[in-house]
């Protein structure tokens, strides 16, 4: 097992390299000198902007300077420009908002789309089916944060079941489940709005592929009964490609927790990259950058991982 | 080739569909208004009258008017402008440059192919969100850098879709004999490969406007899109939701806009793919 995840793990350096040499041509690319980009707004123009540079090490070679970006981030001595606190810090104390968010929706979106899609797939075309096509466009078309605010204004504003902003009640610490979970619900289902058209497809095709399988023709002349065809035989074939699709939309959340985040003032990642973004404070974004990437790659090693768990093929082989 | 059949039939399979028809209607509608914007806007959408801020819908004011007493119709009628020019421009951008790179990277193969399609891994396995963040953060929040930002990073999209169909082209027979009859590989690509692979790029196109509209409304929400007072949908619902509790219609309209022109045209993708392409599985 151990080895396995090595090999994955080593796999996925290509993705870390490319994530990460993105968020640094960002910073290149960008028009005007990196130096104004790293150097707080109060401190420019006050000292000498060639020593500057030099102290930053932006008159070296661009190899070199990626390596030494990528080396004062890990050693937190890359700081925000707004609390000149190191970005990694800000980033960890986001972060548990944001994995949170994410698996909650993850969880129910699976819990949602698999029943769904197993009604769709037993009866292919009929109303039900055609049922479950329209409401994935609607699904969609919905903008994620129109969505949400509209369930705030019917749970907040009407009926005033949830609270609408924050993560926890005022003077509350950490993340206790039973202090929190009022404040995650509308994040959550906004969420998995979102995601269970694109599961719901997928495992309803996959699904489909598994029922014109040959094993399945051989398990009902047998005269098994159709539930144990489908819950032994056919479930753990069909659910494989849910895995890797739920892999697969770890950035797909990542993304649409930048939007939720904001609609409900959680602490999390996204609002943090917003906020950052919208005060220019480069260090932060250049660190969210990263750490969201790093994210995708841990998903992906997660769906091999399950992989490696749900097929003997994997595991064995 | 039989084009004018060919063409009927497509015309009628789409015609069968309901649901792209009445996709396209709606969409007709909006171009419509897009338009004629300042003929059919009641009111100039930046022209504020704080007397009358926050009244509700009346014969003067349709569906009423904004914190600021600018008329919501009119606002919605101008957004279509926005929304509609940024999700075409987006994607004829994104998709001219991804079907350059695509063709080439899949008649050309080696080490272009090698090296481009690692860039589009990578571009899959990031959030666009906050990506697209990041770049606004370095170039400044406005509706021009929200089309380039948008563009950059959707064409490795149709990079994928068509470098697969040229695989899938290169080695048919019409192909050999064109070379074989010494057409260059300049001619070979743009005459007898690019015009078979268009049709998926079209039916990419038709799903890849209405992600760039709920972007760019998005981008718009979170402050870094269009800027207030621009009447830019997403912008709209961003500035109506400190009055959600007082006027709740002021988040309403935009969000109603959003939702119908990004549904409508995934029912006319669903429906031009299910007329141009009968073959293709319904994933």
């Amino acid at each position: 097992m151990a080895a396995y995840a090595l090999r994955r793990l080593v796999a996925l350096v290509p993705l870390v390299f490319g994530v990460t040499a993105i968020t640094f041509a960002l910073l290149v690319l960008a028009p005007g000198d990196p130096v104004t980009f790293l150097i707080p707004p109060e401190q420019r123009g006050a000292a000498d902007l060639a020593a500057m540079r030099h102290e930053l090490g932006l008159d070296r070679p661009l190899p070199l300077q990626y390596v030494s970006m990528m080396r004062d981030l890990v050693t937190g001595r890359l700081r925000s420009f707004g609390d000149r606190r190191p970005t990694l810090a800000r980033v960890g104390e986001a972060l548990p908002v944001t994995l949170i968010l994410t698996a909650a929706s993850m969880a129910l979106t699976v819990t949602l789309a698999i029943p769904i899609a197993l009604v769709a797939a037993l009866r292919p075309y009929s109303v039900l089916d055609h049922g479950a096509t329209l409401f994935s466009l609607l699904g969609i078309s919905l903008p994620s944060f129109w969505f949400g605010l509209g369930l705030i204004y019917v749970f907040t504003a009407q009926l005033a079941w949830l609270p609408a902003s924050g993560i926890r009640p005022t003077g509350a610490a950490g993340y206790n489940p039973s202090l929190i979970a009022p404040y995650l619900i509308m994040p959550t289902i906004v969420q998995a709005l979102s995601i269970l058209p694109v599961m719901v497809r997928y495992a309803r095709s996959s699904l489909l592929d598994q029922l014109a399988q040959e094993y399945v023709r051989v398990a009902r002349s047998k005269g098994l009964l159709e539930r144990t065809i489908l819950f032994k035989h056919i479930a753990r074939n069909a659910l494989l490609p849910v895995v890797t699709i739920t892999a697969l939309l770890v950035p797909f959340l990542l993304s649409g927790s930048v939007v939720v985040e904001t609609t409900f003032a959680l602490p999390g990642l996204g609002q943090l990259a917003v906020n950052a973004a919208l005060a220019r404070d480069y260090p932060i974004v250049l660190t969210t950058t990263a750490i969201a990437g790093v994210l995708v790659v841990a998903g992906n090693l997660a769906a091999d991982i399950g992989y490696f768990y749900l097929d003997p093929r994997i595991r064995d082989g | 080739m039989a084009g004018g059949l060919q063409r009927s039939r497509v015309v009628r399979a789409f015609l069968r569909n309901r649901l792209g028809v009445a996709g396209g209607t709606v969409l007709l509608v909006c171009l419509g208004s897009a338009l004629l914007a300042p003929h059919l806007a009641p009111y100039d959408p930046y022209r504020l009258d704080l007397a009358h801020a926050f009244q509700a819908p009346t014969w003067r004011h349709l569906l009423g008017t904004d914190n600021f007493g600018r008329d919501i119709l009119s606002r919605l009628i101008y957004g279509s402008r926005i929304s509609l020019l940024v999700g075409v421009v987006v994607v004829v951008f994104a998709g001219s440059l991804g079907t350059a790179l695509g063709l080439l990277a899949g008649y050309l193969g080696g080490w272009l192919d090698l090296a481009l399609m690692r860039v589009v891994e990578i571009c899959f396995a990031f959030p666009f969100l906050v990506l697209v963040i990041a770049i606004i953060a370095v170039l400044g929040p406005n509706v021009v850098n929200v089309i380039w930002v948008l563009g950059l990073v959707n064409w490795p999209f149709y990079a994928r879709l068509v470098r697969s169909h040229v695989l899938a082209l290169r080695g048919r027979e019409y192909v050999e004999v064109a070379r074989a009859l010494g057409a260059s590989d300049a001619r070979i690509m743009l005459r007898h490969i690019l015009p078979n692979s268009l049709t998926p790029v079209v039916v990419a196109s038709t799903f890849g406007i209405p992600q760039a509209i709920l972007a760019l409304a998005a981008l718009g929400f979170l402050g870094l899109g269009a800027q207030p007072p621009t009447p830019e949908w997403g912008a709209m619902v961003s500035a109506g939701r400190e009055f959600i509790f007082q006027d709740p219609w002021l988040i309403t309209w935009p969000g109603v806009c959003i939702a119908l022109v990004v549904l409508s045209f995934n029912f006319l993708g669903d429906g031009m793919r299910d007329a141009l392409d009968p073959r293709a599985q319904r994933v």
